[in-house]
């Protein structure tokens, strides 16, 4: 769950660092284009207007002149600087700063060809030159290095990348920000559910509601919570109330009974009855509020578990042996839970008397108690006739019971209290398989 | 204040107040007073009938505001307050009955009968839970063992002596004619208890829930076969019958013969 989170707030910061830097990024990469190309035409231009310049000496006063102003230039320009050569009609070097025609960049043919600009590079250094054939036949070419254009779009480029790192490092924290705080508020909710999913069904987020859509989460989880925990209340009072209104009744009734003038065996059959009718809707109230109070921590304290299943075995080997029964119990001393003693105690002895009804003399009878994991594992489990097949899937619903055991006396609301007091405790119930027998095993969670 | 309660006709004319109190006839004055908070009439009748077969005297309070404040007008040595009356929950004012000095064992008598509902009067200070529908047999048991809680002077804390049955708290031991009697320490409890109240009905619920700490009723007889097995060790010991049975009701503890054969 927590590694979920944790990949969905990094995916949060990296769309938003990524949606600040791609635009940016674009942007740069044009103005770097536009500036390479700026800078470019730039040196095309300077070099164009040199090779006119020259080609209008030679136009002017003719090679000797041209020669003269070529050294010149050559002179004054430093290594490095503007390159020149000019060749004679068979190729001969005339002048210039070059020593040869420069590989790779096509000999001029022609009579008279306009200006052509052709990029070269001599001893390892890039130049953009213009080359042009002078009346006469001599050819001429003019270059300007690179070098500097190269710099300083490096320059450039050094530039961007800091700025692209600058930015991704602005993004990253931006959105890692952004995320933190979006997704600090959905943990806020989380957290809430959390503890309800608990059991605390009271528990609210405190402080004020914002005015946006956190804030009107916030009241619409207010607002669930607060319908489930008066569904909740209703199922209590509820129950409260049809304790009341039938006990009350019953209750005149028994009164009444306590002063009729009939036949003792006649009484004690309507009281007995009457006790029967009690302990059914009694049954059903307690398993309707554990039901409702299923999983839920308040009411809950920590129990003994080990000290309540010896009680309750103590209290009922000798009806088991009375029986004819075979009793053995293994509890494990020390082992707590988070519950409620007399529910415990209730299922327990629900279990036990269940073994007891309906195993025969010689049957055994164990009770377990053990730790295993992150649980506490209780069962009880008999080699008596094992649950009839037609009731093997519902046994723990209400008013399930086998046809077999129609004879007996009992309503079928047994197994399924100690289903809902196990729901109660956060418990799981089971009937691992056995070969002969019923085995049932409540897994409580351990406390702490 | 109690005039306002619409509920002030139905109070007994025998209602102590401060002055009345005083001019209290001397018979009466030796019977001892049980107050009964009960809405219910018919209930409460057979409340204070039971009451007065125990030789006390009822007073009955319709509402939970009137019982509060009678509690808190007159000694009371029990108290049996109702849960769902009109005012609140008896459960909960048991805390107001008791700031109000009195030290009356309270028996919650109630509808809400299920155990967890039993365990959470206990814990909130009730002497005694009981729900309804009661059998009067049963309200009468326990009515009785709180009423002897309430006059046993604490005379000696260790020995507890009925002619040859010695029962030492401290040691925990039982002897019958000078022989040790042993027992589990389960069985202690129970003869322990049954011996607090020596001579009277006790219910196999009473014990459930004294000796085993248990707010259930459950299906078997665990208790006749506890009582059953102690019985047998203490009649082997004694040669006579000392558990005696009441047929429907409970057992009785009885060391000596009665003198007017009143056992059942």
């Amino acid at each position: 769950m927590n590694a979920l989170r944790a990949r969905a707030s990094l995916r949060l910061a990296a769309l938003i660092a990524g949606a600040v830097m791609v635009p940016s990024l674009a942007g740069l990469g044009i103005f770097y284009l536009r500036a390479s190309e700026a800078l470019h035409a730039n040196q095309v231009a300077l070099v164009e207007a040199d090779l006119r310049g020259l080609a209008a000496i030679y136009d002017q006063r003719r090679i000797i002149a041209l020669r003269q102003a070529i050294e010149f230039r050559a002179a004054a320009n430093p290594a490095g600087g503007e390159a020149f050569i000019l060749l004679a009609e068979d190729g001969t070097r005339l002048a210039g700063t070059l020593a040869a025609w420069p590989e790779g960049l096509p000999a001029l043919e022609g009579a008279i060809a306009g200006p052509r600009i052709d990029r070269f590079a001599v001893d390892g250094a890039a130049y953009l030159g213009a080359a042009r054939i002078l009346p006469g036949g001599f050819a001429l070419l003019v270059a300007r290095p690179l070098a500097s254009v190269e710099a300083t779009l490096a320059g450039l480029r050094g530039l961007i990348v800091a700025v692209a790192a600058a930015m991704l490092a602005a993004g990253g924290a931006l959105g890692w920000m952004a995320g933190r705080s979006v997704l600090g508020r959905i943990e806020r909710v989380n957290a809430l559910a959390d503890r309800v999913a608990a059991g605390e069904l009271d528990a609210r987020l405190p402080g004020p509601r914002s005015r946006d859509e956190f804030g009107l989460l916030e009241t619409h989880v207010h607002a669930m919570l607060d319908r489930i925990q008066n569904l909740n209340r209703a199922t209590h009072h509820l129950s409260d109330s049809i304790a009341h209104e039938l006990r009350t009744p019953l209750n005149r009734m028994a009164q009444r009974l306590a002063r009729l003038h009939a036949p003792a065996p006649e009484v004690e059959a309507l009281r007995s009855e009457m006790r029967g009718t009690i302990r059914i809707f009694d049954s059903l109230l307690a398993i309707s509020r554990a039901e409702a109070d299923a999983g839920q921590g308040p009411g809950l304290v920590p129990v003994d578990l080990s000290a309540v299943a010896a009680e309750v075995w103590e209290l009922y080997e000798p009806v088991a042996e009375d029986k004819g029964l075979v009793p053995e119990a293994a509890i494990d001393p020390g082992l707590a839970v988070l519950g409620d003693r007399t529910l415990i105690a209730q299922a327990l002895s629900n279990l036990i008397e269940n073994a007891v009804k309906y195993c025969a003399a010689g049957d055994r009878l164990r009770l377990t108690l053990r730790a295993a994991g992150e649980r506490q594992v209780l069962t009880v489990e008999d080699s008596g006739p094992g649950l009839p097949d037609d009731v093997r899937e519902a046994a723990f619903d209400r008013f399930t019971r086998g046809a077999r055991d129609r004879e007996l006396p009992g309503h079928g609301l047994g197994l399924a209290l100690v289903r809902a007091i196990a729901a109660r405790h956060g418990a799981r119930l089971s009937l691992p398989p056995r070969e002969r027998g019923l085995a049932i095993e409540i897994a409580f969670p351990r406390l702490g | 204040m109690l005039s306002e309660s619409p509920d002030v006709t139905a109070m007994p004319e025998t209602f102590p107040s401060e002055d009345a109190g005083a001019h209290v006839a001397p018979a009466a004055a030796h019977r001892r007073r049980i107050l009964i908070v009960e809405d219910d009439r018919e209930t409460a009748a057979a409340v204070a009938a039971i009451v007065e077969e125990l030789d006390c005297e009822p007073i009955v309070m319709r509402n939970l505001p009137d019982g509060v404040k009678a509690a808190g007008l007159a000694r009371f040595p029990v108290i049996v307050l109702d849960r769902m009356l009109p005012g609140g929950d008896g459960v909960g004012a048991i805390a107001q009955i008791r700031a109000a000095g009195s030290t009356a064992l309270i028996l919650v008598l109630s509808a809400l009968g299920t155990a967890t509902k039993r365990v959470e009067g206990l814990e909130r200070g009730a002497d005694d839970y009981l729900a309804k529908p009661f059998e009067p047999d049963e309200l009468r048991a326990r009515l009785r063992a709180l009423l002897r809680r309430d006059s046993m002077a604490v005379l000696d804390n260790d020995l507890m002596a009925f002619g040859d049955v010695e029962i030492r708290l401290r040691a925990r031991t039982l002897h019958v004619r000078r022989a040790h009697v042993a027992l589990s320490p389960k069985e202690f409890e129970l003869v322990t208890f049954l011996a607090r109240n020596a001579g009277q009905v006790v219910t196999r619920m009473q014990l459930l829930e004294n000796v085993w700490n248990l707010h259930f009723d459950p299906q078997t007889n665990v208790v006749d076969v506890h009582v059953g097995r102690l019985r047998r060790k203490i009649e082997t010991a004694a040669g006579r019958p000392v558990i005696l049975t009441a047929r429907g009701e409970g057992y009785v503890f009885q060391p000596v013969p009665p003198p007017e054969g009143e056992a059942r």
